[in-house]
């Protein structure tokens, strides 16, 4: 049996005057799970998590915490909480005062506040001289676990979090995405992460929903996402990506432009057919298609020419233009990198375990 | 952008007779209230502080400073309150007629006090008021709480909305926020805004002249003296009131000076 969602979205609305910010969100969030919601600026990501924590309301739907309706109670009575963007750290109490605050509210005595304050900074790897240091005093890194105890003091039955670490530079950003983690295995607590950034919602989650203008395009376990996107968008939104406009054949096979699609490949027995008429895309991702050496074969063969590479340090990226314009991306490990030159005609290959297709909706 | 040093010697020379043009005048007042004469000739034959005597013996003077400090405390307590809450209006919430409040608050700033005054007084009449320190009170709230109120909303607008919506998301209710959060980050806007209150309500002429009726404040008394009845009294009343705001200002400073070193060095104050 599957574990019972702790937080159930339905048919969710969000206007603000003429506008629809959300257009009828469905949602469930599974106990202990981390959940990333992704989408580009303006979405509505930001304007749904405010109704998950309680700031503003929805104009209709309802919002379910295990049997509780909670769509109208207060951030202030709810059993969640957010670490802010900006992180919302009060600049005129200490680093201890601010871990605190929820204990405060909550009328513990100091003794226990502290104590509890100390096994917070212990958890986030903080020295305990940190305790009474001032806000100011404190780095972004710093603040951003500071942040992160305060919300672990008020104990959250889901912890929230809006997009905190994007205005860290990248290496401590990369540190505290594996950080977070970590964190969410040793506590076990459902968080709820919305950001813009893919990388970090790939490192995190385990479930990565995409929203895109006030809906959910996609919502699946993170390798899903990356391999079988539903859409388009979720395929380039989800990285680098090479696409291939095909159509279904009436042999029940699939003919594309710019691609070579050996007989067996496609069609009945495959993932990849298309009705006979309809359009579709062909997906593979740049670190799944190869250099043809003569003599080798693939099930989808493009000719072409390279025209640019990048070294990324473990990766090398290549551009390579097909013979009918079209730009692909190809990627390999350093160490397998290809030693051709700028200016080479390359046959490149790659074979249908990789490749999925998106069906137009 | 580099400046030749015969310049530079010119634009101090030019700053310094400014400030000397500006205050040397307060200056000749501070010498005409130790002088033991009646009339202040230079250079002064006999020093006397007889007068600082006198002054604080007077009973009209102590009356004077009694109404003046009363209209200027409770303006300035009215003016911080009034100022906090019209600031959060003002800067921090949406709603439907802030635009409009925005524009009215600067109103009173625009008329001339003496026109403010005379309105006043005239509505004072009108509704069977007889004016006295307690019209003045409301003369000078009219004037001074909007200014209290702006200096406040400046500090208002430079806080993140995020700081009491994170209060209230930790279960922090509308009053909890308000006490450990909206309250202490905008106490130094209301303190300078107490500081302005006081000041312009210490040293207010015109809407005075208007409005305290049978009652005198210190500058009322100054010019009517000037007028008619003048005694070394006046000079000496007049450095009286500049070393009250000097004080106030001290204090205020010494207390601020205070409580951020001993934040520095990372106590717990308050």
């Amino acid at each position: 049996m599957p574990p019972e969602p702790i937080l159930r979205l339905e048919n969710i609305v969000k206007r603000f005057g003429a506008f629809t910010a959300l257009h009828h969100i469905d949602l469930e969030i599974d106990e202990g799970e981390f959940l990333t919601i992704v989408g580009p600026s303006g979405c509505g990501k930001t304007t749904l998590i405010r109704l998950l924590v309680g700031i503003d309301e929805p104009t209709e739907g309802r919002i379910w915490l295990r049997d509780k309706r909670i769509e109208k109670v207060p951030a202030n009575l709810r059993p969640t909480c957010m670490v802010f963007q900006s992180l919302a750290l009060f600049p005129h109490r200490s680093v201890g005062e601010n871990i605190e605050f929820p204990l405060k509210i909550r009328g513990e005595t100091a003794s226990r506040r502290k104590e509890r304050a100390l096994e917070l900074l212990d958890l986030l790897h903080l020295p305990h001289d940190f305790y009474d240091k001032r806000i100011n005093q404190c780095s972004g890194g710093e603040r951003q676990r500071i942040a992160l105890a305060r919300a672990l003091a008020f104990d959250p039955e889901i912890l929230f979090f809006d997009e905190p670490l994007s205005a860290l530079d990248f290496r401590l950003r990369k540190k505290l995405e594996k950080e977070l983690k970590d964190l969410h295995e040793r506590t076990g607590k459902t968080f709820v992460y919305i950001t813009h950034s893919l990388e970090e919602a790939m490192v995190m989650s385990d479930r990565i929903a995409i929203m895109r203008q006030g809906r959910f395009e996609q919502i699946a376990v993170t390798d899903e996402i990356y391999a079988r996107p539903i859409s388009r968008f979720v395929a380039e939104f989800m990285g680098e990506v090479n696409l291939f406009d095909v159509e279904g054949t009436a042999s029940g096979g699939l003919r594309g432009r710019g691609v070579e699609i050996q007989a067996n490949a496609t069609g009945g027995g495959t993932e990849l057919t298309l009705p006979q008429g309809t359009q579709g895309a062909l997906m593979v991702r740049p670190e799944s298609v190869r250099f043809l050496h003569p003599g080798q074969t693939a099930d989808f063969i493009v000719r072409g020419i390279l025209r640019a590479s990048y070294a990324l340090g473990s990766r090398t990226q290549y551009k390579v233009e097909s013979s009918e314009g079209i730009e692909l991306a190809v990627e390999k490990l350093r160490q397998d990198r290809f030693m051709g030159n700028v200016g080479d005609e390359v046959v490149l290959g790659f074979d249908m375990q990789n490749t999925h297709m998106i069906r137009e909706r | 952008m580099r400046i030749g040093r015969a310049t530079r010697i010119a634009l101090y020379l030019y700053g310094v007779l400014v400030i000397a043009f500006l205050y040397l005048p307060l200056l000749s007042v501070g010498f005409a209230s130790v002088s033991k004469a009646r009339y202040l000739t230079f250079p002064i034959k006999r020093y006397a502080f007889q007068w600082y005597g006198k002054a604080l013996e007077s009973y009209t003077v102590q009356d004077l400073l009694w109404t003046s400090l009363s209209i200027a405390g409770i303006v300035t307590v009215i003016s911080m309150i009034v100022g906090f809450f019209g600031a959060l209006a003002f800067a921090r919430y949406q709603w439907r007629f802030r635009g409009v409040f925005q524009k009215l608050i600067l109103l009173p700033i625009f008329f001339p006090q003496a026109v403010l005054g005379l309105a006043l007084l005239m509505w004072f009449n009108s509704i069977g008021i007889i004016p006295d320190w307690k019209t003045a009170v409301v003369a000078h709230l009219v004037w001074i709480s909007p200014i209290a109120t702006l200096v406040i909303a400046i500090r208002a607008y430079s806080f993140d909305p995020a700081l009491e919506e994170a209060a209230r998301d930790m279960g922090a209710s509308t009053w909890v926020v308000l006490k450990e959060v909206t309250g202490p980050l905008l106490m130094p806007g209301v303190i300078s805004a107490g500081l302005f209150s006081f000041l312009l309500s210490w040293g207010n002429f015109p809407l005075s002249l208007f409005t305290t009726g049978a009652d005198s404040t210190l500058p009322e008394w100054l010019y009517a003296k000037m007028v008619s009845g003048y005694s070394p009294l006046v000079p000496t009343v007049g450095i009286l009131s500049i070393a009250t705001s000097m004080i106030l200002l001290i204090v205020a400073f010494t207390i601020y000076w205070f409580v951020r070193s001993a934040r520095e060095r990372g106590a717990r104050i308050i």
